[in-house]
């Protein structure tokens, strides 16, 4: 291993160890390890959208699909994920309006559909199926991890991926904070690490001209031995995969992701609602050149190394590139960046497997254990590591490639809590019957939808949940006030601020003393 | 490519426009809590 790889890989881990202990310090309450307390500014809030944006999926999925199909994944995979970001600041405007946002998606959809309900079932049900999902996103954020970190230090992947074990430990102790701290760092060093990659590939490849000219004309396999690709067909909008498909990928990456927990999440952490909405709107800027590194040296990629190896996945093609044509500095601070993109978005989905476990299972099924708050945070902790493990031990054999692996989750969250939350924000009329027609009819369309190897499984499960819900709303009466008046009325009434007061009071005290304190109109 | 890149485009147009409108229903509520500043793309007033 190069020298520059050590130097550079030991001031990101000096560095990410001390902003994980200074956020450590500012971790109070359940609250603020769940959301940071509603309290996030612009910047730090630009910072963790960006980077949990800013996943292994697209660091190494996205150059790995141009360089597998060409610019078809800039519809599939960009233009998606960036339609998502850009529907985004409409949900957050709502979401981040009551006095006291829920804490985590379950609690929101408990306190839409559920607020006099004693054990919530449907909190129940949205936890376990998010859960499944970001155990899954967390897995491949490891998967990413292993295959950087075996390229910078030769160590075989198998046990590579054990390193990330070291990070979760660092950023678990501080909760949300410190992955929001951590996120910052990692998406500047996400920024300046592909600006290096893209200028070793321009470098490599004589310019963006040339890079067109090769693909415009290559037949190259993806992997040696391999059949070859159709002349052409990588500056193709459709590419290898068929407008049905690519829509089918658009739709889920565009709708699904827009309405996926984690950012649902992420729109309750900010100071206010304009925050919440300039949070998303900064997030795209932000992440267009980045989004242009990753086009570019994805598309050079393929005229610098026409075929992969026999054996190596489209998600190894990031790191070979830089390690072949980067100088040594410049490839580490590429590959440090990458690793730095699994770190921060597995962070992130872990904590929020941790407390869809911890806050919303074990508190939905055990309703009248008493939960101390130091207690409560060690054992998120705990559960956040834990998982992290299994997320390892589970990445020993990757069954698929990264960016696809979003997009299946993408879409069955999607299916599952599209018409549930545009309803539930939008829609007075939209209750609780509704939102369990939707949940469940949506989310067992997708997976039928996808063993039934439908083209687009995410419009499948959309549209049965869409009926259901209709179906549900209209057989049953309207929802009560208490329901859906915060994300409404500018001043909710007494009756809703006390079903948002004794929900969040089962296990934080501070939110008593929040709802005293928080100014009015 | 046009095609691929107007899909990445109209998303980002479509981001600015849309916060903007939002800001400016904010801005129009005069609610101190949702962020109203009196500015458009300010969120909480500066302590003097």
């Amino acid at each position: 291993m190069d020298i520059s790889y050590i130097i550079v890989f030991g001031l990101y881990v000096v560095f990410l160890a001390w902003t994980s202990w200074k956020s450590s310090q500012q971790v109070e309450s359940l609250s603020d390890f769940t959301t940071g307390g509603h309290r996030m500014g612009l910047l730090l809030g630009v910072g963790t959208s960006v980077a949990t944006w800013v996943s292994v999926a697209s660091v190494m999925g996205v150059p790995g699909f141009l360089y597998r199909t060409g610019i078809a994944a800039i519809i599939g995979w960009v233009a998606g994920w960036f339609l998502a970001t850009a529907i985004m600041p409409i949900l957050a405007y709502k979401v981040r309006r009551p006095e006291m946002p829920a804490r985590t998606f379950p609690e929101f959809i408990r306190m839409r559909y559920e607020p006099f309900q004693k054990v919530s079932y449907l909190q129940l049900i949205v936890a376990v199926l998010m859960f499944v999902g970001y155990f899954i996103f967390s897995h491949l954020q490891v998967v990413g991890f292993g295959i950087v970190f075996s390229t910078i230090t030769g160590i075989p992947y198998e046990w590579a991926i054990f390193g990330f074990l070291v990070f979760l430990i660092m950023t678990c102790t501080g909760g949300f904070w410190s992955v929001a701290a951590t996120d910052t760092v990692n998406a500047i060093l996400i920024l300046v690490g592909l600006a290096f990659g893209l200028w070793a590939v321009l470098t490599a490849t004589g310019g963006i001209g040339n890079i067109l000219d090769a693909v415009a004309v290559t037949t190259a396999p993806v992997n040696v031995g391999g059949p070859p690709m159709k002349a052409g067909i990588m500056l193709t909008p459709e590419g290898s995969f068929g407008w049905g498909a690519l829509m089918a990928i658009f739709m889920a990456n565009a709708m699904g992701a827009s309405v996926s927990p984690h950012w649902i999440a992420r729109f309750m952490a900010p100071k206010n609602t304009k925050a919440a909405v300039l949070q998303m709107m900064w997030t795209v800027i932000v992440l267009i050149p980045i989004f242009i590194c990753l086009i570019i040296i994805g598309l050079g990629a393929k005229a610098l190394l026409p075929s992969l190896p026999a054996g190596k996945t489209t998600d190894y093609i990031m790191p070979l590139i830089v390690q072949q044509y980067a100088p040594p500095l410049v490839g580490a601070m590429t590959l440090i960046a990458i690793m730095a993109a699994s770190v921060s978005t597995a962070n992130s989905m872990l904590l929020h497997c941790g407390t869809s476990i911890y806050y919303d299972i074990y508190r939905a099924l055990f309703p009248n254990r008493e939960i101390n708050e130091a207690k409560a945070t060690n054992h998120l902790r705990i559960s956040v590591f834990l998982l992290g493990i299994v997320a390892v031990l589970s990445a020993i054999k990757p069954p698929m490639l990264l960016a696809m692996g979003f997009t299946y989750v993408y879409g069955a969250f999607g299916a599952a809590f599209m018409w549930p939350v545009w309803f539930g924000l939008f829609w007075k009329r939209m209750n609780r019957s509704g939102a369990y027609a939707g949940i469940v009819i949506g989310t067992v369309g997708f997976i039928a939808a996808r063993v039934m190897n439908a083209t687009n499984p995410f419009v499948v499960g959309a549209a049965l949940s869409l009926v259901a819900v209709l179906i549900a709303v209209f057989a049953t009466s309207a929802p009560p006030k208490e329901s859906y008046e915060a994300y409404f009325e500018p001043e909710a009434s007494e009756s809703t601020k006390e079903v948002a007061r004794r929900i969040q009071q089962e296990s934080d005290e501070k939110a008593k003393e929040k709802l005293a304190l928080a100014p009015g109109k | 490519m046009a095609i691929a890149l107007s899909f990445w485009g109209g998303s980002i147009l479509f981001v600015i426009v849309v916060a903007l409108i939002l800001c400016k229903k904010i801005e129009d509520s005069g609610v101190k809590r949702w962020g109203a500043t009196g500015s458009l793309f300010s969120y909480e007033k500066k302590e003097a």
